[in-house]
């Protein structure tokens, strides 16, 4: 059952992660990530990292990918990039995609040695996460409660209609 | 002593502002200047709790907020900020139609990011407090909300802010990776004895110095400074040239106190912020001279006071460090609030060709004014002369003769362009009339607390050294 659901998670995550690459419509790319981050959800829950899969489900499908779709809001969309600019950028990815693969190829070959001894179960745990976020790490915590407080104030300030005005 | 005493100060404050944000929805557009007096009262009690705990060294969360003198020191040193900065924008906010009741509420959230990052020694509290700063000060930055300028430097002060808060945590991975610690002296001990991960420890810590040398305006990082100075409401630039590099140093304090006296500090981070100091005095007084606008004038003079504070991180002195802090924050609120006593409804005088004759048209705002100017540059009665003077003899005493000349010549080019500002108030006529808005009692009183100030810390420094020393004895000793 977990090899059927994890192949069919892969497939998902391949299939959308190339239709994110080959649609030339900026909104369908967008949603095409949101499916992907989805299944990687879904195969770091396989791993039993339950913390790990929630917090890729609602931090990089939700809020990031509504950040970029922000953005695509913000730009002409049936404009798309300018030529001129498009050929040396693709140059430029090919040549950071193929040190991305030399890296991964690498460190794949010195994990394959790390697979002998199982992860440990607390990595993923949310009740330890959550019992240290608690105790040891209070100060931090309560600090960034402040922060997004502030952040919330801020966004609202300036972004607010006054009457009258 | 491990108590919940240690949180009191900061808590009063995140209280306060939270209090304050409560209070703006109940009261109406007039009444908003009395947010500006809750803050400050709410300030009193914070330096009053403050005081009362002098020499009672509390620590509170596992030693990660520890409320020794020396934190203590700098609290007192960020609450007279915060209060300045209240008094001078109490009528600012009004005349220049900035007059929103959140600002009361976001400055002293950034008082509190100030408070968390002096009174700890842990990088990831350190961080968070910045980054409180930090975003309050682009909310605030960005006020003037019907003037593109003010949302041109919130919007360059967000971006560029961002790239560095990316660097600086780049940086402390790095650090916490060799160390498993996000403790400064673990980190300090790790860099020192290990031998594998020397690089990966530099690295980190060049990183981390990037960070804070953007945020403390130091060159080569300096570029944001100018526009986001001059763009940003008057009170809110003079809030920038001192909060963040008052808190930036008091970490940097901490730190390299740990780091100089480790058994071998790395020669490369000495000469990098030989390096960086040089820099900053040489690019902030140069570019200086040829600015036209007042506000970036003082912008490009708070980055070489930025370098003269290094010389004395280099210098290994904190005495003449903190003191040159007292001293700048007073001649520089001082300078920004005769900035501010010049502007009328909706109109700010920043050219230098408004200052043309002001020196006989506003008698009290000229004086005033070119006192702060002559501390700036360094002459003799005035408490900016003493500050100098502490920080290069401190330097000599190490040894560092040729960074001394190189300053001293830097300070040379600097007195060109504040006496610049008082040759036009004094010996030009009027460009054009200038017609200020002069019902503003907090703002002379703050002018007049500053001139005080500047004067008895030139004269008769005694009280202040004596309290630094008692500050300085909280650092650990090896």
């Amino acid at each position: 059952m977990a090899q059927f659901l994890f192949f069919l998670l892969a497939l998902i995550c391949v299939i959308s992660i190339l239709g994110f690459i080959l649609s030339k419509n900026q909104i369908y790319n967008a949603l095409c990530l949101v499916v992907a981050f989805t299944a990687m959800g879904g195969l770091f829950s396989l791993l039993d990292a339950p913390f790990v899969a929630v917090v890729q489900i609602i931090i990089y499908a939700g809020a990031i990918v509504v950040l970029f779709l922000f953005v695509i809001m913000m730009i002409d969309v049936r404009k798309g990039i300018p030529p001129e600019k498009n050929r040396w950028t693709l140059y430029l990815s090919v040549g950071i995609s193929l040190v991305l693969a030399a890296e991964f190829a690498f460190s794949l070959s010195k994990a394959i040695c790390f697979l002998k001894t199982p992860a440990t179960k607390e990595i993923g745990n949310p009740t330890a996460l959550g019992h240290i976020l608690f105790t040891k790490y209070i100060y931090p915590f309560e600090i960034t409660s402040v922060l997004i407080v502030t952040a919330i104030v801020g966004a609202i300030v300036l972004a607010k209609k006054r009457e009258e005005e | 002593m491990n108590s919940i005493m240690a949180a009191v100060p900061l808590l009063t404050v995140v209280v306060g502002s939270l209090f304050l944000l409560i209070l703006e929805v109940f009261l109406n557009r007039e009444n908003k200047s009395y947010l500006g007096y809750i803050s400050l009262t709410f300030l009193v009690i914070c330096g009053i709790i403050c005081t009362s705990f002098w020499n009672k060294d509390y620590s509170y969360f596992n030693g990660s907020l520890h409320l020794d003198n020396l934190s203590i020191f700098f609290y007192i040193i960020s609450l007279l900020t915060i209060g300045f900065v209240i008094l001078i924008s109490l009528k600012y906010l009004f005349l220049q139609e900035a007059n929103h009741g959140e600002f009361f509420a976001l400055i002293l959230f950034a008082l509190s990011g100030m408070m968390i990052m002096v009174s700890s020694t842990d990088l990831l509290i350190i961080f968070l407090g910045l980054e409180l700063l930090s975003i309050s000060s682009y909310i605030l930055a960005g006020f003037r909300l019907k003037d593109v300028r003010s949302s041109e430097s919130a919007i360059k002060y967000f971006l560029l802010g961002s790239f560095a808060s990316a660097f600086l945590v780049f940086g402390m991975a790095f650090l916490f990776g060799i160390s498993h610690s996000t403790s400064l002296l673990a980190i300090v001990q790790h860099l020192q004895s290990g031998t594998s991960f020397k690089l990966i420890g530099f690295m980190g810590l060049g990183l981390v110095l990037a960070g804070f040398g953007f945020k403390i305006a130091l060159a080569p990082f300096h570029m944001w400074a100018p526009d986001v100075y001059e763009g940003a409401p008057t009170p809110v630039t003079t809030f920038f040239s001192i909060g963040p590099k008052a808190a930036g140093f008091a970490v940097f304090l901490r730190f390299f106190h740990i780091y100089w006296h480790s058994l071998e500090s790395s020669q490369a981070i000495f000469w990098l912020l030989w390096v960086i100091a040089v820099l900053t005095m040489i690019i902030g007084n140069l570019a200086a001279l040829r600015q036209t606008n007042i506000k970036r004038i003082l912008a490009y003079s708070s980055i070489a006071h930025g370098g003269y504070l290094m010389v004395a991180v280099l210098a290994q002195d904190y005495t003449s460090l903190m003191f040159y802090l007292v001293v700048y924050l007073f001649m520089n609120i001082g300078a920004f609030s005769a900035v501010i006593a010049l502007s009328k409804k909706n109109k700010e005088f920043l050219e230098l060709d408004d200052y043309s004759g002001i020196g006989f048209q506003y008698p009290w705002i000229g004086a005033l004014f070119s006192v702060f100017l002559f501390s700036l540059a360094g002459f003799p009665p005035t408490g900016g002369f003493l500050a100098k003077f502490y920080v290069f003899s401190a330097a000599v005493r190490q040894g560092l003769v040729p960074l001394v000349i190189i300053s001293v010549l830097t300070c040379l080019v600097s007195v060109f362009y504040y006496l610049r500002i008082i040759v036009y108030m004094y010996m030009k006529e009027p460009f054009h009339t200038v017609d200020v808005y002069k019902e503003n009692p907090a703002l002379f009183l703050v002018m007049f607390l500053c001139v005080y100030e500047v004067f008895q810390l030139g004269i008769n420094p005694g009280s202040i050294l004596v309290l630094i020393r008692q500050a300085l004895i909280s650092l650990p000793v090896f």
